[in-house]
């Protein structure tokens, strides 16, 4: 029970001094109780287990009816060598429910093991041993993933990075940072704030991702308009491939063209090659002057025109560009009291960053960007700051809208590369298909990448809307060239549908790949690849 | 693009807690916010208006007072076209520091901007500052004057109506066909003074004497024209 109750606390006010781990005390609280007192935010959002109070889902194995691969059964002996090799205190067997369970609560498997390694070496021997035994291994960072992609689906052991969370070296005349896979996201930032630098890549689960898993899943986030994908910042992985050797591809630069680029391999291929545990990062420095801008509009066309004018006249400074659409704003708002919306009532709003060198210029262009809009006719309301609090608490609704739509429901996610002329139909489509069987049905995202999260909430999961919503979503955004997964991965949930976005030969390559990488399918199995 | 026939850029500015958010969300929404927390930033509006049969768009700022919140404000004076300096009549220090703000006008804004001094607040029966001082302060500053409630809604209309007439009069006065033509041309019209000059001193009148929206609009119009004639 007090489980339960943890995560109650931790999602209604998700503070530093209730910040605990899937209820299991944890090495970095104490670490973020200072970022965040440092920070002044006393309500940085937590991404945790979604709906606490929804009773627990079925084992995955059984509801998903997942043949379980050949892979040998969990000993007491394997779990002797493993207390073994990395003591005691770092290999549970008990109390794993935070670990077997998706962030989602769609995936439900049954470790019965989860491990904790404290160094690269520590990864090897686990892995070496692994795939000598057989034995199925799922990587783990901090479990906020949406697709099912770190957690076990039937009894593969958990090997959990969370010990692994150092910040090596942060080199303030490079910006280049060497840090472990286990770091949360927004303790690395911090580290690299203290030199004047910051990570390029944000997003709603900064306090309890790692570094190794937005890596491995090459996520994206709410920068990506401004410092690119992970395939650029990231200079460098060491990963430990399945037979336990440590393949080392760090790089102190920026310009490296020896051979192939290997290190792109496991960006983005969601642990199924090998396990990140350590990186190189390019950090550019922190923006002096940072504005945001919450307005509302009346339609998409001038939510389109809007995000053309930003780029036009904010064009350098721009960092940011969202979407958020009405009733995902206002499920948050009802779900969150302590949200505040500085506007209300227009089908749309945008929240637009700058982050620049120069307040007065940033202001200046920022004046003429809404003066346009609203002369126009397609800015209607807004407010636009550079305080810090400010610009923090209007971010806050941002982040707050998906936790809102899973707080007291269950969500499908889906997470879609569309041609932006496109981008919100789909909205209303998937609206009319569902009718009242879903209690809401919203759009938001990264305009600025083209990135729609289209959710489809509902009281409880069910056949009915499910089949209503899939494979329809995946053959829209097909039919449109679109991704059908532009920054969540394909992990666990949409493994059968890689299909709509990669042609056969491509996935016969993933196959091989896989396949030599990971010759008996040790690591991260059931996920990726059907 | 959207049919109107002039579009204006007013910007609020004055002391924090006068009133200005209340003003404005009394003018756009219709209705009073209770405990209304500072602004922080700028927050800025829409609103279409229609004076004397045309449809006019105004484009309202409304900036923070407090000093540390105002990181955004003074590159919003320049492209004004008029700007609304607000008192709180029942508190003196929101009235003594209106040199303060007039120097920071004077140093950012265009010269020939259409200024409006409001003293807010005349709801409470505590009040500071007598109208005659307000009125007196204004003429000394070739500016607009009226005294408003946000609470009550007294006033609030006709303050946007006739900064509205007023700005039709002057882009009128210089044939402009569209609002920017209108407010350049405004802006390098030397004579612009002389009719604020004459346009205070009437507002101020007509502020005791009560006069009704529409016919006060139509005086500022008459006045303006008139401004051009001398």
């Amino acid at each position: 029970m007090r489980f339960h109750q943890g995560l109650m606390q931790m999602r209604r006010y998700a503070t530093a001094v209730t910040l605990r781990q899937f209820g299991h005390a944890h090495t970095q609280t104490q670490t973020q109780a200072i970022t965040h007192a440092r920070r002044g935010t006393e309500t940085t959002v937590v991404r945790t287990l979604a709906s606490s109070a929804s009773p627990l889902p079925e084992l995955t194995q059984i509801s998903d009816n997942v043949q379980r691969g050949n892979y040998a059964q969990l000993n007491d002996k394997d779990v002797a060598h493993f207390e073994q090799l990395l003591g005691k205190n770092h290999v549970l067997t008990e109390d794993l429910e935070g670990y077997n369970i998706c962030f989602l609560k769609r995936i439900r498997g049954n470790s019965k093991l989860v491990l904790k390694p404290g160094n690269t070496q520590e990864v090897a021997a686990i892995l070496r041993y692994c795939n000598e035994r057989r034995l199925a291994v799922v990587p783990q960072g901090g479990n906020t993933g949406l697709v099912g992609g770190s957690v076990p689906i039937c009894d593969e052991i958990v090997l959990s990075m969370q010990r692994m969370n150092k910040v090596l070296s942060v080199d303030e005349v490079t910006g280049i940072a060497i840090v472990e896979a286990g770091c949360i996201l927004e303790n690395f930032d911090q580290r690299a704030r203290d030199v004047g630098l910051t990570v390029p890549l944000d997003l709603g689960a900064k306090a309890s991702c790692h570094i190794g898993g937005n890596v491995s899943t090459n996520a994206g986030g709410v920068r990506v308009v401004r410092y690119g994908n992970l395939h650029g910042s990231v200079l460098g992985v060491e990963a430990v491939l399945a037979n336990g050797q440590v393949l080392d591809l760090m790089s102190n630069f920026k310009k490296d063209n020896t051979g192939y680029h290997m290190k792109h391999l496991f960006i983005g291929s969601e642990g199924t090659l090998g396990v990140v545990t350590k990186l190189a990062m390019l950090c550019p420095h922190v923006s002096k002057a940072v504005n945001v801008a919450f307005i509302g509009l009346n339609s998409f066309d001038d939510v389109l025109k809007t995000f053309v004018s930003a780029k036009r006249n904010l064009g350098e400074i721009l960092s940011s560009c969202e979407l958020i659409d009405e009733l995902a704003l206002n499920t948050a708002l009802q779900q969150f009291k302590f949200l505040n919306s500085p506007i209300s009532g227009y089908p749309f709003y945008m929240l637009i960053e700058t982050s620049g060198s120069n307040g007065d210029h940033d202001e200046e262009k920022i004046n003429q960007f809404i003066s346009q809009g609203m002369e126009r006719g397609e800015i209607l309301d807004g407010t636009v700051s550079g305080e810090p609090g400010k610009v923090q608490e209007i971010w806050k609704i941002r982040e707050m809208v998906p936790l809102g739509l899973i707080e007291k429901s269950f969500c499908f996610k889906y997470d879609i590369s569309l041609p932006l002329r496109d981008f919100y139909n789909i909205v209303d489509v998937m609206r009319e298909r569902c009718g009242p069987l879903a209690t809401v049905v919203c759009g938001y995202g990264h305009l600025g990448d083209s990135n729609l999260h289209l959710n489809v909430s509902c009281e409880q999961f069910n056949d009915e809307i499910y089949k209503r919503v899939e494979p329809f979503v995946y053959e829209y955004t097909s039919q449109l060239k679109g991704s059908i997964s532009a920054e969540h991965g394909i992990g666990f949930l949409k493994k059968d549908y890689l299909h709509y976005s990669k042609n056969p030969v491509a996935i016969q390559w993933m196959r091989d790949m896989k396949k030599m990488f990971d010759p008996n399918g040790i690591l991260n199995p059931y996920k990726m690849l059907n | 693009m959207e049919d109107y026939k002039f579009l204006f850029k007013i910007v609020l500015v004055g002391n924090a807690g006068v009133g200005k958010t209340c003003l404005v969300r009394r003018f756009t929404q219709g209705l009073f916010p209770p405990g209304q927390g500072a602004t922080i930033g700028v927050d800025f509006m829409i609103k279409t208006v229609e004076v004397e049969g045309e449809k006019i768009k105004l484009q309202i700022w409304d900036t923070a007072g407090q000093e540390r919140f105002r990181s955004i404000t003074q590159s919003y004076y320049r492209s004004a076209h008029a700007l609304i300096l607000v008192y709180d009549i029942s508190c003196q220090p929101t009235f003594d520091c209106l040199p303060d703000w007039l120097r920071e006008i004077q140093e950012y804004a265009n010269s020939k901007v259409l200024k409006i001094l409001v003293g807010n607040k005349t709801d409470r029966d505590d009040r500071e500052i007598p109208t005659q001082i307000g009125e007196e302060f204004a003429k000394q500053h070739d500016m607009y004057f009226l005294e408003t409630s946000a609470k009550e809604a007294e006033n609030v209309e006709r303050l946007f109506y006739e900064i509205a007439a007023e700005l039709i009069g002057q882009a009128r006065s210089k044939d402009g066909t569209s609002a920017a033509a209108a407010a350049a041309q405004r802006q390098s019209d030397g004579g612009g003074s002389i009719g604020l000059g004459s346009l205070s001193a009437k507002a101020a009148q007509s502020n005791c004497c009560g006069g009704s929206n529409s016919s006060s609009s139509g005086n500022a119009n008459s006045n303006s024209n008139s401004s051009q004639g001398g």
